[in-house]
């Protein structure tokens, strides 16, 4: 598009941000009270929810039962408002099916499932409002979620986009930066150990490239850690000061 | 009924309401962790609930508190514990009511001194009631109490012998 620079000359996105820079995180934990674990979080103009319930019976059909671990159940899906235009099909369609797949892989990872033999865990993402970086907020609210529920895991799972333009990286794209027809990467990672939950990269990108985006996707998702470790104590304080202890 | 949890695998999942009575700390609680947090080394500390075990260290699994208990000459174990009331899972010792959906557990509402075993597939649930009197199988259909040497029909399911106790 004319006239649309990702990146200018000084540095600066289609935002005002630089080109490490993160949107800005936001999120509670414990907004549904009748779930056992429940978040909200926006990343810059991306809202999404995640309620999470479990870990309880296997429902629906027996056959799904692991005789040694937990069963995790997650349904990815887009409010009909949340795009520019209003959306024809929010569940059942293929991205929403393949995103549920995606958060399931990403959780089992994560997820101390062998504790919970026989039952399933599920948990339901929904988009509020997207500008990018879906899956990304999904997986951030999600963590919080099961960190509410208090469901054991081994690490936060933290989720970042990452982008290439001018030979720079791109941290936490929007959607005018991912639509653009650039490299888009999206990266879920436990922080503390490095590992990687999640690896998925859209459009073709030089190999020499990879590494540097990697890098930068991955100081991203420490970065969001960082800000999700805070909600967590913050909201572990205010929960031990209501109850007196 | 009242039931004792034995040191046995317990499924939770097969009772349809569970409560268990609320275990009292003594140890202090005061550093507030996150999951994955490097709580200390498995040299230092036993590892309690709420954490995990890797590569020689122990990580905390859950968003909580830290609670060191020292039991004595053995190494203190260490935990994380929430805010909330209820624990998932029953621990050994803990009181817990249940009510049976299948299987051959039976429910005794009156004063006979009974002892049920159920075993299904690879799971031994182990109920003895207050009185704790343990009957013996005399065939595949009778059951007859030690001290009464009442007898009573019952269909015997043969316990294997590694989940067998004393």
């Amino acid at each position: 598009m004319a006239g649309l620079e990702l990146l200018s000359d000084q540095g600066y996105r289609l935002d005002g941000r630089k080109a490490a820079e993160l949107r800005k995180v936001q999120a509670r934990m414990g907004v549904f009270a009748q779930a056992d674990g429940s978040a909200y979080i926006e990343q810059g103009n991306t809202k999404a929810l995640a309620v999470v319930y479990g870990p309880h019976e296997v429902r629906g059909s027996r056959s799904k039962t692991l005789h040694d671990r937990a069963v995790i159940n997650c349904q990815y899906s887009m409010a009909t408002f949340s795009t520019a235009e209003r959306k024809r099909r929010p569940h059942g369609d293929r991205k929403s099916t393949e995103m549920s797949l995606h958060l399931k892989q990403t959780f089992e990872a994560a997820v101390l499932t062998n504790l919970y033999p026989r039952s399933q865990i599920d948990i339901y993402v929904k988009i509020l409002q997207s500008d990018g970086g879906n899956y990304s907020a999904c997986v951030n609210a999600a963590t919080l979620a099961v960190v509410d529920a208090g469901i054991p895991m081994r690490d936060y799972v933290c989720a970042c986009t990452a982008g290439f333009v001018d030979e720079t990286p791109l941290a936490d794209l929007c959607h005018a930066e991912e639509s653009g027809g650039g490299t888009s990467l999206a990266l879920a990672l436990l922080p503390r150990g490095g590992h990687i939950a999640l690896l998925q990269m859209d459009a073709r990108l030089h190999q020499d490239h990879l590494e540097t985006l990697m890098e930068a996707a991955m100081t991203a998702c420490k970065g969001v850690s960082k800000v999700l470790d805070e909600v967590v104590r913050q909201h572990l304080q205010e929960v031990s000061a209501l109850t007196g202890e | 009924m009242t039931v004792v949890v034995l040191p046995t695998l317990v499924e939770s999942t097969y009772c349809k309401s569970l409560w268990i009575s609320a275990k009292s700390f003594s140890a202090c609680v005061c550093v507030c962790v996150r999951a994955g947090d490097r709580l200390c080394s498995t040299e230092d500390c036993m590892p309690g609930t709420g954490v995990y075990l890797r590569h020689g260290y122990i990580y905390s699994s859950l968003a909580g508190y830290v609670l060191r208990k020292n039991e004595g000459e053995e190494l203190p174990v260490i935990s994380v514990v929430r805010e909330t009331e209820a624990q998932l899972l029953p621990d050994v010792g803990a009181i817990v009511t249940c009510k049976v959906r299948f299987g051959e557990l039976l429910m005794s509402t009156t004063d006979v001194k009974e002892d049920v075993r159920a075993t299904e597939k690879d799971r031994y649930i182990s109920v003895s009631l207050l009185s704790g009197a343990q009957m013996v199988p005399i065939s595949w259909c009778e059951m007859q109490c030690p001290r009464t040497h009442a007898k009573e029909f019952r269909k015997v399911a043969r316990v294997q012998p590694e989940y067998l106790q004393a």
